[in-house]
């Protein structure tokens, strides 16, 4: 009987063997293979990181848009708008259909305003500030704002317009009118106008998209005609793939050696600067610490050339920019890169130290880097070096990510120093300092520094408020000095995302910073993305 | 009868274990650092909405209390939603688990086709070459964890000779409509032959980066075996009668030395639905193991105790076929319990 199974299994293995012994299928033309983190998000009121902004802004469209090599929005599903205090007044854009077909009304735009709110998930806290949204008339839309808020407009990228009333027709059960708002229909369908409409989505695994062939906008006959968006793929997995034509866009969270390797297997690179930053954020409430001038020496002790090495790609491209001060540049408010960027400086480190009131040799700083991001355990020893320098002694500690929110809660738990990189989320520096350094937002993931300072909550406040563009520029000139002598974080570098990409694409986006969007993953949007084959 | 009330009661037993695992893992999930709702929020939710999510998944209730609301959810098939995918984790399951099933069959079919005749053919001829060459590739196998293996396959048969895929299960290509989830399956229902060749492609890297270390200690523990049993009166006997090498290997050395093959196999086949993580993983292979390192990363409660619950289930579910074959190719054991009756 066993012997049976034996040749059972023998017979099938040969029979499987011989069969799959034909030349692989090529790499189809048109269609386009990219990858990201798992999982794919595809409701986009739940829409968090960089999977789940690509599968938004492509099937999904906003009523702005970031303009092109510039700063500021331009119109989208909206033609024009006007501000008066709080109150925004769209026009909307006629003729637009979803992808059901259903027309694009005022009444699309204030239920996906009510959904989100309602969720409560994602990047829902954008939009709690809207008081109410009224259809003026159909093509009409009024959204009124319970607080003044300059950024609005900027927060209307993260936005997306559902069908209305195709998600009507999907409501599952829940509580209330409205039940589950949709919920389990929208993680495996989408109800937007997008270039691209959804043919599959495995949460897991991919999500396959095809072009929209009635997009208001029209898809241009060289985008691709299938995407294809895996979700999860290891590096050397990827690499193996783009060499091997099977892959056309790598994930940015590859390691600097594996881009560099794809390089040299003929890929080329695409970046995307501008979006945010590298923090190495210092607990201002705990000894020595809460010493500002222990803080300046470690700020200027900081290696900060060695830091951009480490994220050195090829001689001309890293996944680092030097910073010139505590914002961005790109961003209102940053010094230009022109008047210089930041350097190490041990005698000004020494200087400092000097004035601190503790004796560095009486405490262990804590070095945390999160157990997700191996990089910055490469961090975490040029720091351990860097202070070591100064007489500092160190303990490198690894937290998993799903620890650090928890330790962050509250003061004493949190560690002397964290390393967090983060994006603006609109593009808009409200969205990246104000959940930083505002004293009402310590003790978060953004803002274990638990800096209380009222002239950076004032900076902030009138960054937020100020509807003239000097104004807030000048609020946020007013914010980087300020931030720069409290020190409550060494600011390692500027972000910039690295991508790799076959031959067969040409993304202008993010080539030619004509066009770029200055926007965490709006570089892929995938209409404008042309392919070489 | 006997090997009738024997199954009922290993069943009885496995479900005693299968409650034992639930509580065990449900505490354990609970003790795992960090907020479920916080980190499936994400890090930009408001403190009420965390709250929010915590209330609406009963996380401020006692743990006791928490665990009969999941086991009254458990009986009626709603092991609850994911907070990974925002979806049922059955629905996660089922998507997932004919994949990781596929893979881990295919390789424990690689096990039983290659590493018992390895073992035949080196227990036949000891102390001779192929005898070497088997012990060879065997230590080979064993001596590697099947991540490297993968790696390894994937930039040889991949990478350079281009002869397998190295990702995913089916090329873009082929549209299968999925029926048992078993694309092998699947695509022959479908009647789509080069879509069945292109899955068993699929397959075929994978597959065997899981299955080489099984096939190595198949093939040591066949080729120990099987020289015990060469040592035994009965095969000097047959000798003696002048049997064919062949035949003797087959029928009256071999069968003795399955049975410890055969549960060290079916340990691995269990074993493999837990392990075959990094290779799933290497090869953007959509299943359960995947998944379930993924779920205990993102602190997803459900998904956690879901899946623990359906692996352990079918590690029981293993063991216990194990040892019905073992009664049933195992002679001695066989007549004692017909002895007894």
């Amino acid at each position: 009987m066993m012997s049976s199974l034996t040749r059972l299994s023998g017979a099938l293995l040969l029979s499987t063997m011989l069969a799959t012994t034909a030349v692989l299928p090529a790499q189809a033309s048109g269609v386009m293979r990219l990858d990201e983190v798992p999982v794919g998000e595809l409701d986009p009121a739940k829409a968090l990181d960089n999977a789940d902004s690509l599968l938004m802004f492509n099937v999904y469209d906003t009523l702005v848009l970031p303009a092109q090599g510039q700063p500021g929005h331009v119109p989208h599903l909206a033609t024009g708008w006007t501000i008066d205090g709080n109150v925004f007044t769209f026009t909307l854009r006629d003729g637009v259909k979803f992808q059901s077909g259903n027309p694009f009304t005022a009444d699309d735009v204030i239920f996906s305003i009510d959904r989100m709110k309602a969720i409560g998930q994602g990047n829902s806290y954008l939009f709690q500030i809207v008081e109410s949204a009224v259809a003026l008339d159909p093509m009409t839309v009024q959204i009124t704002l319970s607080e003044t808020y300059s950024p609005f407009i900027a927060s209307l990228i993260r936005l997306p317009i559902l069908d209305r009333a195709e998600v009507m027709e999907h409501l599952g059960p829940g509580e209330g009118e409205m039940g589950d708002w949709g919920q389990a229909w929208l993680s495996t369908h989408a109800a937007g106008s997008g270039a691209y409409e959804v043919v599959s989505h495995n949460p897991q695994a991919e999500t396959v998209m095809v072009r929209n062939p009635d997009y208001f906008l029209g898809v241009p006959e060289a985008a691709p005609d299938e995407v294809h968006l895996l979700y999860g793929l290891e590096a050397a997995t990827v690499r193996a793939m783009i060499a091997t034509g099977d892959h056309d866009i790598s994930s940015q969270w590859l390691p600097p050696e594996v881009l560099a390797a794809m390089v040299g297997d003929g890929a080329h690179l695409l970046q995307q600067a501008g979006v945010g930053g590298f923090y190495i954020k210092l607990n201002t409430l705990k000894a020595p610490l809460d010493d500002m001038n222990c803080r300046r020496a470690l700020v200027n002790a900081f290696d900060y050339a060695t830091a951009v090495a480490i994220n050195q790609v090829t001689p001309d491209v890293a996944a680092a920019v030097p910073a010139t001060g505590a914002i961005t540049v790109g961003m209102f408010g940053a010094n230009p890169r022109e008047d210089g960027v930041l350097t190490r400086d041990m005698d000004a480190a020494r200087a400092y130290l000097a004035d601190c009131a503790y004796d560095p040799a009486d405490y262990t700083i804590e070095l945390s880097w999160i157990a997700e991001v191996p990089l910055e355990e490469r961090l975490a020893l040029l720091m351990q070096q860097n202070f070591g320098e100064l007489g500092f002694k160190s303990e490198i500690v690894r937290v998993p990510w799903a620890l650090y929110t928890d330790l962050v809660s509250s003061p004493e738990t949190t560690p002397h120093v964290s390393q967090i990189a983060v994006n603006a989320v609109t593009g808009d520096p409200d969205t990246l300092f104000y959940p930083m350094y505002h004293s009402s937002q310590a003790g978060t993931w953004q803002s274990p520094e638990y800096l209380n300072d009222a002239e950076v909550d004032a900076a902030l406040e009138r960054g937020r408020t100020a509807a003239d563009p000097e104004e807030r520029d000048a609020a946020y000139h007013a914010l980087n000095d300020r931030l720069m002598e409290l020190a409550p974080t060494i600011y390692a570098y500027d972000l910039n995302e690295v991508f790799a990409a076959s031959p067969r694409v040409t993304v202008p986006a993010m080539e030619d910073p004509a066009y770029d969007f200055s926007l965490d993953a709006m570089g892929l949007t995938f209409r404008l993305i042309v392919m070489n084959d | 009868m006997r090997v009738v009330w024997a199954f009922l009661r290993r069943t009885g037993t496995a479900l005693l274990v299968l409650f034992g695992v639930s509580i065990l893992i449900f505490v354990i999930a609970r003790v795992i650092p960090g907020d479920p709702a916080r980190v499936a929020l994400g890090p930009n939710a408001t403190a009420d909405q965390v709250a929010a999510l915590r209330l609406a998944l009963r996380l401020d209730d006692p743990v006791p209390l928490q665990y009969l609301h999941y086991m009254a959810g458990l009986v009626r098939g709603d092991l609850g939603i994911s907070l990974y995918t925002n979806r049922p984790v059955t629905t996660d399951i089922a998507q997932f688990l004919p994949a990781s099933l596929e893979l881990i069959f295919t390789a424990g079919l690689l096990m039983v086709a290659i590493g018992l005749p390895l073992g035949i053919i080196a227990a036949r001829f000891r102390g001779r070459w192929p005898d070497h060459v088997v012990r060879v590739v065997s230590l080979t196998g064993v001596s590697a964890p099947s991540f490297v293996w993968a790696v390894a396959f994937m930039l040889i048969f991949g990478y350079w000779l281009k002869w397998f895929p190295i990702s995913q299960r089916l090329h873009d290509s082929f549209q299968v409509a999925p029926v048992t989830g078993f694309l092998l399956i699947d695509t022959l229902l479908a009647g789509d032959g080069a879509a069945w060749r292109d899955a068993a492609r699929h397959l075929v890297l994978p597959a065997f980066a899981l299955a080489l270390a099984g096939i190595g200690q198949a093939a040591r523990l066949t080729r120990a075996n099987m020289i015990e049993t060469y040592d035994r009166p009965y095969i000097e006997m047959a000798r003696a009668f002048g049997f064919a090498p062949g035949r003797i290997a087959r029928r009256y050395a071999f069968r003795p030395s399955l049975i410890p093959s055969l549960t060290i196999i079916g340990l691995d086949f269990a074993a493999m639905l837990g392990s075959a993580f990094l290779v799933e993983q290497v090869f953007g292979w959509p299943g359960l193991s995947r998944y379930g390192v993924q779920v205990i990363l993102r602190k997803d409660l459900n998904a956690i105790v879901g899946t623990v619950l359906v692996i352990a289930a079918m590690f029981i579910l293993v063991n216990i076929i194990v040892d019905l074959l073992t009664v049933l190719f195992n002679p001695r054991i066989r007549l004692a319990k017909g002895g007894k009756a």
